[in-house]
């Protein structure tokens, strides 16, 4: 296993802004194949190295590219210049209950959604006892997911996506689900995961839960990359150029 | 070579999809899959009694099976045609039906439409071996043409997911493709052999001669249609208990073949665009 668990090299990605969009054949046609946009640039020339084992934030204020650049990361999008290399099995968890059916048993949906995010039917059968104990909806899991409450639907969410068990773990601001009960169920899932050595890159607005988990973190502005380091001084100086009133979007 | 490994990595996702589709479908009903058998039983008998009973269209009876039932006939053409048409339609919207899904995580997007085609072609197993009694019980020899029967199936199957696939990325671009291909199907149904007889066809290709000063008939545009083979392989099969004409047979493996090559081309190229297109 390398020291790098991630590298994020020259990332830049490109997003169009049609002002008339081809969205219509007639005007596909009509107008042959031009369309008039402007590109706009999402992330610039993005560089950085996660280390193995750090559990490493992204911080920035709205639309500095936090997200795309998880997307990025998550293979969902695909940058148009520089790459993104990975040392292991990366599962990132933008949303939790992907792809839960409505009408189909807890039991189902979790088999269904473990296996969209990567997990073989094995794995699944050998990690379920543990996935319904950790969401804690054992009494209801033959009950179709429609019927639960929507605490009960994230935390069975979670609780699948936390057991994926990945090298490199990608996260949204996720964690703020359940009550405290099971946000503290969450951090401690957390801790053991950089205990067992594993990798976490986490966007988050929540500052103190940054410099709370984070030892690692990179300061993203209008898609450019500030600064990358210890997670303390960076968040220091986004902290500071906020209260200066630097960033437009705060 | 690796995409296609990749697809084969993802077998247990097309399995879970495909199972989703199947178990969700009918839940909460009370006659459950039984429902996958109304709606060609009531075309079947909307058509039976508008053609045959009205129009008087008389197929010519099974050779050498003797069989001269025209609902039975009509089933054995419409059947593979209700399937085919249900993937390119279902299959087409199935990227966008999960942009939620293509939106969040990432994986082999492909199983997407294909997870379409194993649901919908698990009804179609149940409807088929429905008609397959039917047969046997009007006094069909069916049993030993059953395997080439799934044989083509397959075949059609395949042909059905290739034109899929490409509808499915040209439907997140163009959302006009779903109500453009919505009609294009309806023509298409009334121009292959299902409800009439192609020998209604070849009366007319024969009095016209042919067209426009050239050896080209009626009937050689007519035949280009691939559905058209497909159905009479099915019908060879199924209600004449023959040997399937060998030529018809290779028509649908070459359809099938080329409609599977460049469905996973134009898919596998737009596929990493597709989150931001949706």
């Amino acid at each position: 296993m390398s020291d790098i668990a991630v590298s994020v090299d020259h990332v830049s990605k490109r997003f169009r802004l049609y002002h008339e969009r081809n969205q219509s054949l007639k005007s596909a046609i009509m107008r042959g194949r031009r369309s008039v946009h402007e590109d706009f640039w999402a992330l610039k020339d993005v560089s950085f190295e996660v280390p193995t084992g750090s559990t490493f934030g992204l911080i920035g204020s709205n639309g500095s590219g936090k997200s795309t650049l998880l997307k990025c990361l998550a293979k969902i999008y695909f940058p148009q210049k520089g790459s993104i290399t990975y040392n292991g099995k990366i599962a990132a968890l933008l949303e939790v209950g992907s792809g839960f059916h409505p009408e189909l048993s807890g039991r189902e949906n979790v088999f269904l959604n473990g296996s969209i995010l990567g997990m073989s039917k094995r794995e699944i059968t050998r990690k379920f006892d543990e996935i319904v104990d950790f969401s804690g909806v054992e009494q209801f899991i033959d009950q179709p997911v429609k019927n639960y409450s929507s605490g009960m639907y994230v935390r069975l969410g979670f609780a699948i996506a936390i057991n994926v068990d990945p090298d490199v773990l990608v996260v949204d601001e996720v964690l703020s689900v359940g009550d405290a009960e099971f946000q503290e169920k969450c951090s401690q899932k957390f801790i053991d995961f950089k205990r067992a050595g594993k990798t976490v890159i986490l966007v988050s607005h929540a500052m103190t839960a940054v410099q709370e988990m984070c030892d690692h973190a990179a300061w993203l502005r209008h898609g450019e990359l500030v600064t990358v380091g210890e997670a303390e001084p960076t968040i220091a100086a986004y902290l500071d150029s906020l209260n200066r009133g630097e960033t437009s979007a705060a | 070579m690796r995409y296609m490994k990749e697809v084969l990595d993802s077998r247990e996702l097309l399995a879970n999809l495909t199972l989703r589709e199947i178990r969700g479908q009918y839940k909460r009903t009370i006659f459950g899959q039984l429902w996958s058998l109304v709606n060609p039983l009531a075309t079947m008998l909307v058509y039976t009694i508008v053609f045959a009973f009205i129009l008087r269209v008389t197929p010519p009876p099974g050779n050498p099976s003797g069989l001269n039932i025209f609902a039975v006939w009509l089933l054995c053409g419409l059947l593979p045609w209700a399937f085919f048409a249900n993937v390119v339609q279902t299959g087409m919207g199935s990227i966008i039906a999960n942009a939620g899904l293509v939106q969040k995580v990432y994986f082999s997007r492909i199983v997407l439409p294909l997870s379409t085609v194993g649901s919908i072609g698990y009804n179609w197993l149940f409807e088929m071996g429905v008609l397959v009694l039917v047969l046997a019980i009007c006094g069909s020899f069916v049993w030993p043409w059953i395997p080439l029967v799934i044989f083509v199936m397959v075949l059609l199957a395949i042909f059905a997911s290739g034109l899929a696939l490409m509808l499915s990325v040209a439907n997140v671009r163009f959302r006009d493709t779903q109500y453009l291909v919505s009609i294009v199907m309806q023509i298409w149904m009334y121009l292959t052999p299902i409800i009439y007889p192609i020998s209604l066809v070849e009366d007319q290709s024969r009095a016209h001669g042919g067209l426009f000063g050239t050896s080209i008939t009626l009937m050689d545009i007519y035949r280009l249609n691939p559905l058209e083979r497909f159905v009479a392989v099915f019908r060879q099969l199924l209600y004449d208990n023959t040997w399937p004409n060998p030529q018809d047979l290779l028509f649908c493996a070459v359809w099938a073949f080329a409609a599977i090559v460049v469905g996973v081309w134009v898919f596998r190229k737009s596929e990493k665009g597709l989150a931001e297109a949706l």
